[in-house]
């Protein structure tokens, strides 16, 4: 009976999130065709902690590779272990789709000569193949493919598969790395954790704009307490209120600013102008907070308030912070 | 430096799409093509790296039909040397049968450094170049954000969640650029005449066997009509629960 | 005398001949420049052009105090021109007059013409002197003019009329039986100051005079090549060769052809430049009125048209003085005099070119630079590149779905040119939308509102829809050519398609491209903008409109567009359609307005491009608009509408733009 497989991603010595959603749907997986869940999670010394909560998640197995040199990612030995186990006995095997999974789970396909599904949103096992669905064109067109490798290599989008408990038995086992896992031609000299003193507007999930309607730099204060209440959110800004000077110019979003598509786009006093809109237009969310109903933001906006920007933000943010908090 | 580019032709991005009547590809009607985002960070890159020197020589590669040829030349009217296409007339999607074909080309050309954009911004499975790396037998370095030399080494940032990291390979090397390292040239009237001269080879693909295949392309659910949930701060608890409930964001 | 008359005509003969010389020299030099159109079409208008704004001066008197002073001297050099050849004639043969050869009324109106202009000249020329160097006016000042040049040629021209009374007055004292004092009144009550002198001395002071007076008029004849002072030589040629007036013609765009191999991508350096746009360096006076209505300029940007034309001078000098050229290769005229910062600030609302009282064409040499930056080595700011890939990607420089063009129709019932073709129908008019009347949610109002009253009108049109793409401008005055003619073919396949005749547009741009630059591509249309359109609507009464006789009056200011106004000639139609929309409405108009129209600062590709450097020139405009008092602004261009909007917003949000569409359909009788 072939196994499925599933990598536990790790940073700096800690769990990610991504390698319970790997579990989980390597889980639901085992669940439907049979066969045992083993884990791989590599580390420095001492990583083999996480091993129970991999069980939690469904692990039957948990195989621990532990050494310094896997302290930071190791792209190479790791690619070269997986491979070297996946070479049999596995129908399927399953990754994240995150900044470190997208770097490894083609390197394992590519040695073990098989394409893989990536960035997967859905999946369903039928036969000898995998059916999964994966968005595409900037996520204007959602492509259904077929995998008919042994074994099918599938990384999903984060936040595809919500991690589910399902306590198993995890039995550990240390194995040791193919090769010299110190021998790597790349190598990770640092990782560096939370980088830099903002969110960039291109990386944020959530981005709070500001307009005119904020009447005044001050106000833009607001602002900065709704994003700093989000936590992941950073602030923006409309090319009237950087060319009057209340915002940098890096800060603008707009035709001749940033192009954005965060998950959450907050416009507070923004009227829409095409200008501004061709900047942010792509983003999952929109919220539009603007005393003009007749605004063309309200057009764009998926939700909206019609309303003064500086009552309605406070109230916002005192919100969203309780939110925040409860979840 | 002598650096090979692989570039993928792609359609306009910011268009609402149809999907074609053979249901596995867009309608073309209408659209216009171009050089795939990253590929082009990629070009731009590869031409810094070229001009930094004052020496080397970029190549572009593309795998596909004839029309892959407007796209090739596009590359060199902003400053590669010479293009070669891999002739395939038929769409692969099959990210291993792909790079086997770009792996055969490249591995006969002495490069000393081979660039991908990250992913190609239709498809988007981010996998071809890495497997290319593989069929070489090069170390790669992927989605990187900032690239410098040193020493015969190729030093790299990869942007990661809220973090990054610092990584570095030996050269010759294939790496997979991301957004951030470079804006790509607009070619000038000038660039886009002299291209019309500069070489450009066709060969067949050597496409491998494909276990990958794109069944259908459809369009996602329509983006619902928004609405104005309510006036004044009043209508915050409501914006709220729909902000957790309905559009799962908070 | 006659050693004296065989050495004057020594002197004559060489200076003529050094003259000549260096007239040859500088043809020489204009022919470095490349050859230009025909410059000898259309006669019956360049010889209107160089009477009115040549000989009568009319675009000089523009400047209500300067205009008079420099006619005086104009018309004085022009008419004392004709007593200094009888001067020098009579310096060659002893004795010589034009007295015999005319009626004695005749050479008595010429001889006192010569006394009377000579003073009002020695006049004209104290107040100039008084306006450079005491009241320091604005426009006379500047980095790049040439201050000494002036003070000198004022100086040496009170010489020459001082001179000229000296010998007549002294010639008067010398022999008072032959003095005529009706003649020459101003000399006779010279020759009255000095009648104490002996004949015997006034003879040597005339004679030194007259010597005095010779040798500064051949100097200065040969000073005019070295000087700005060649206008003098230049300026009516260039007038007569210009191409800067006619409505429709001031703003065209030279024709580039793009097939076969180019060297030479627009200008770089003046061997790039046509010898017209030489001409127009040659016939530069420096009077810096261009420079003072140039809206860049004032609002503190680095352009000054006038630099633009000093700085072609001076390269082609410094080029072509050089006897190895290679020492001077490198300083060319784009980078080496004329910086990227100063062509990029330009709008290209040709209030430069409407001012220069000698048809210099300012704004064409910016456009040549601008097509080298962009076409020969992509120099341009860089948020210029998203209009540019949008253009080519969407025909629009906006990323808007090309699908979502002639969604403002929706509901309207109108049909497209496709649809009308498919029932065998044509219209009367094709509707021509644009890019910001079709995307742009403001300007998208005042799509619809002309829409409505050419339906409430009966008039039967259609649009283009989805065919429809950005007629290029943007792309044009940026210097993209190669864009440029891409969407225009595109557009006037499109149109030949259809076998379109006739277009209306509610954008000046649109309405300048398609009308006057389209067809150096092939396309020839007839094109009407929005404003006539309606005017002659409401002319023949078709226009169901309810025309309120009491009520609120309102104050209306008329901000005039300038690519209908100054490009156009189109300043009336859109107050007429005010006025008969709203016939108790006050309309004021601002201090510059119709021909010396501020620009909003959208043109030139400006609207895609950040302002960085001094005071907005939309916020100059609004408040110049908000100073009048109104209590509305109307607009007759979506640049406009935008850029006036935001400004407008900026200082008083209780007075509103409106475009004067608005105006009319708000009139429509339910």
């Amino acid at each position: 009976m072939s196994n499925i497989f599933a990598f536990a991603e790790t940073r700096g010595g800690e769990l990610r999130r991504a390698a319970l959603e790997a579990v989980t749907a390597a889980r639901q997986t085992a669940d439907q065709v049979g066969g045992e869940v083993r884990v791989l999670i590599a580390g420095a010394p001492g990583i083999a902690v996480h091993a129970a909560k991999l069980a939690a998640h469904g692990a039957d197995m948990v195989l621990v590779v532990e050494h310094e040199a896997f302290t930071h990612y190791n792209p190479e030995a790791l690619a070269a272990t997986l491979a070297a186990g996946l070479a049999s006995n596995y129908r399927a095997a399953f990754f994240s789709a995150s900044a470190q999974g997208k770097d490894l789970a083609p390197r394992v396909a590519a040695k073990l000569k098989v394409a893989l599904a990536s960035d997967v949103t859905e999946f369903a096992f039928s036969g000898d193949a995998v059916v999964a669905k994966h968005p595409g064109y900037t996520g204007k067109i959602v492509q259904t493919l077929t995998l008919k490798a042994t074994p099918a290599i599938i990384s999903l989008r984060p936040g595809a598969v919500l991690p589910k408990e399902s306590p198993k038995a995890g039995t550990v086992q240390n194995i040791p790395s193919a090769g010299d896992p110190a021998a790597s031609r790349v190598v990770v000299t640092d990782t560096v954790v939370g980088g830099g003193a903002k969110l960039d507007l291109g990386e944020a999930p959530v981005i709070i704009s500001g307009g005119r309607g904020l009447k005044e730099a001050a106000n833009f204060a607001l602002v900065e307490d709704l994003a700093a209440a989000f936590g992941n959110a950073a602030v923006g800004a409309t090319r009237a209120v950087t060319d009057e000077g209340w915002r940098p110019h890096s800060d603008q979003i707009g035709q001749t600013g940033r192009l954005v598509s965060p998950d959450l786009y907050v416009a507070c006093g923004i009227s829409g102008a095409i200008q501004h809109l061709a900047g942010m237009r792509t983003s999952k969310t929109i919220v539009a907070i603007n005393k003009d109903k007749e605004a063309p933001i309200f057009k764009i906006a998926d939700y909206g308030i019609v309303g003064d920007v500086l009552e309605i933000l406070p109230v916002l943010t005192a919100a969203v912070k309780t939110a925040k908090q409860g979840a | 430096m002598k650096i090979a580019v692989c570039i993928k032709r792609v359609p306009d991005m910011d268009v609402r799409f149809k999907i074609g009547a053979n249901g596995t590809s867009v309608d073309e009607a209408g659209l216009k093509f171009d050089i795939s985002d990253f590929d082009g960070y990629a070009v731009e890159a590869a031409l810094q790296i070229k001009e930094k020197a004052n020496a080397g020589e970029v190549v572009v590669i593309s795998l596909g039909a004839d029309n892959v040829q407007e796209t090739l030349r596009k590359a060199m009217s902003m400053g590669a040397d010479r293009a070669v296409q891999l002739k395939h007339d038929a769409p692969v999607f099959d990210s291993f049968a792909i790079a086997t074909a770009l792996a055969a080309e490249i591995s006969t050309g002495g490069y000393d450094l081979v660039m991908f954009g990250r992913m190609s911004i239709d498809t988007a499975n981010q996998a071809t170049g890495t497997m290319v790396a593989e069929l070489l037998g090069l170390p790669i370095l992927t989605a990187i954000s900032k690239l410098d030399f040193d020493g015969g080494k190729a030093k790299a940032r990869r942007e990661l969640e809220g973090s990054y990291e610092l990584i570095e390979c030996p050269l010759p090397a294939v790496v997979t650029i991301d957004e951030g390292i470079a804006r790509p040239r607009y070619p000038s009237l000038k660039g886009i005449m002299a291209a019309k001269k500069k070489p450009l080879e066709t060969k067949p693909a050597q496409v491998g066997e494909q276990s990958y295949t794109l069944d259908k392309m459809e369009l996602p659910a329509e983006r619902a009509a928004g609405r104005i949930v309510g006036e004044g701060k009043d209508a915050v608890p409501e914006l709220v629960r729909l902000l957790k409930e309905e559009a799962k964001v908070l | 005398m006659s050693d004296g008359h065989v050495l004057f005509t020594i002197i004559f003969v060489c200076a003529l001949g050094f003259f000549a010389a260096n007239i040859q020299r500088l043809i020489g030099e204009l022919q470095l420049g490349h050859t230009d159109d025909s410059r000898w079409n259309d006669l019956p208008t360049r010889f209107g052009n160089f009477l009115r704004i040549g000989i009568f001066q009319e675009k000089i008197f523009r400047d209500s105090i300067a205009g008079p002073m420099h006619a005086a001297i104009f018309w004085g050099f022009g008419i004392l021109t004709l007593g200094t050849i009888e001067f020098l004639i009579g310096g060659v043969i002893p004795g010589f007059s034009f007295q015999p050869f005319f009626l004695a009324p005749v050479y008595a109106f010429f001889a006192l013409n010569q006394d009377v202009w000579a003073a009002l000249v020695i006049a004209a020329v104290g107040m100039a002197l008084f306006r450079r160097l005491t009241k320091r006016v604005k426009r006379l000042q500047g980095a790049e003019t040439h201050p000494n040049d002036p003070l000198l040629i004022l100086s040496w021209i009170a010489s020459l009329m001082i001179t000229m009374f000296a010998y007549e007055a002294f010639e008067m004292v010398a022999h008072p039986d032959t003095m005529t004092p009706m003649l020459r009144p101003i000399s006779f009550g010279v020759a009255m100051a000095f009648s104490w002198m002996s004949p015997s001395a006034a003879t040597v002071a005339h004679d030194l005079a007259w010597w005095a007076h010779g040798l500064l008029v051949l100097g200065f004849l040969n000073y005019l090549p070295y000087s700005k002072h060649l206008h003098v030589v230049a300026s009516l040629p260039n007038v007569f060769l210009s191409n800067t007036s006619g409505p429709g013609q001031k703003g065209v765009m030279k024709p580039m052809d793009l097939e076969g191999d180019l060297e030479v991508f627009g200008a770089k350096d003046v061997t790039d430049l046509s010898w017209k746009s030489l001409l127009d360096g040659f016939a530069c006076t420096e009077c810096g009125r261009c420079t003072s209505v140039c809206p860049a300029h004032t609002t503190g940007k680095l352009l000054s048209p006038r630099k633009i034309m000093i700085n072609v001078r001076e390269r082609l000098e410094s080029y072509a003085h050089a006897a190895d050229k290679s020492t001077v290769a490198d300083r060319t005229l784009l980078d080496g005099y004329i910086t990227e910062e100063e062509l990029w600030s330009c709008t290209s609302c040709g209030a430069c070119v409407q001012e220069c009282p000698v048809s210099i064409d300012q704004l064409s040499v910016i456009m040549e630079l601008r097509r080298n930056l962009v076409l020969g080595e992509s120099r341009f700011p860089a948020e210029v590149m998203p209009a540019f890939e949008s253009m080519e990607q969407r025909g629009s420089p906006w990323a808007f779905d090309p699908g979502d063009r002639g969604k403002w129709a929706e509901g309207m019932n109108i049909p497209t040119m496709a649809e009308m073709a498919e029932r065998g129908e044509r219209p009367e008019v094709l509707y021509w939308v644009g890019c910001m009347g079709s995307f742009d949610d403001r300007a998208k109002k005042t799509t619809v509102a002309f829409a409505q009253i050419m339906q409430a009108s009966g008039v039967k049109f259609a649009i283009l829809g989805q065919e429809e793409k950005c007629n290029g401008d943007p792309a044009r005055r940026m210097g993209n050519e190669y864009l440029y003619q891409m969407l225009a073919k595109d557009n006037i396949e499109t149109l030949d398609k259809y076998g379109v005749r006739t277009i209306v547009t509610a954008c000046p741009h649109c309405f300048h491209q398609i009308g006057n630059e389209f067809p150096q591509l092939g396309g020839n249309y007839d094109v009407v903008h929005h404003s006539t359109f309606i005017e002659s609507l409401l002319e023949q009464g078709r226009v169901p409109i309810v025309q309120e006789l009491h009520g609120p009056v309102r104050t209306f200011t008329y901000h005039d567009s300038c690519y209908l106004g100054r490009y156009n000639d189109v300043y009336d139609a859109p107050r007429e359609t005010l006025r008969r929309a709203l016939p108790v409405m006050n309309l004021v108009e601002m201090p510059r307005s119709k021909d010396k129209g501020l620009c909003c600062g959208a043109g030139g590709g400006r609207m895609f491009m950040e302002e960085t450097v001094g005071k907005r020139i939309n916020v100059e405009r609004a408040e110049e608009a908000l100073a009048t008092g109104a209590d509305a602004i109307a607009v007759a261009c979506p640049f406009c509408m935008t850029m006036m909007a935001d400004s407008v917003k900026s200082r008083n949000a209780n007075v509103e733009v409106y475009d004067i569409a608005e105006v009319v359909a708000g009139q429509l009788r339910a």
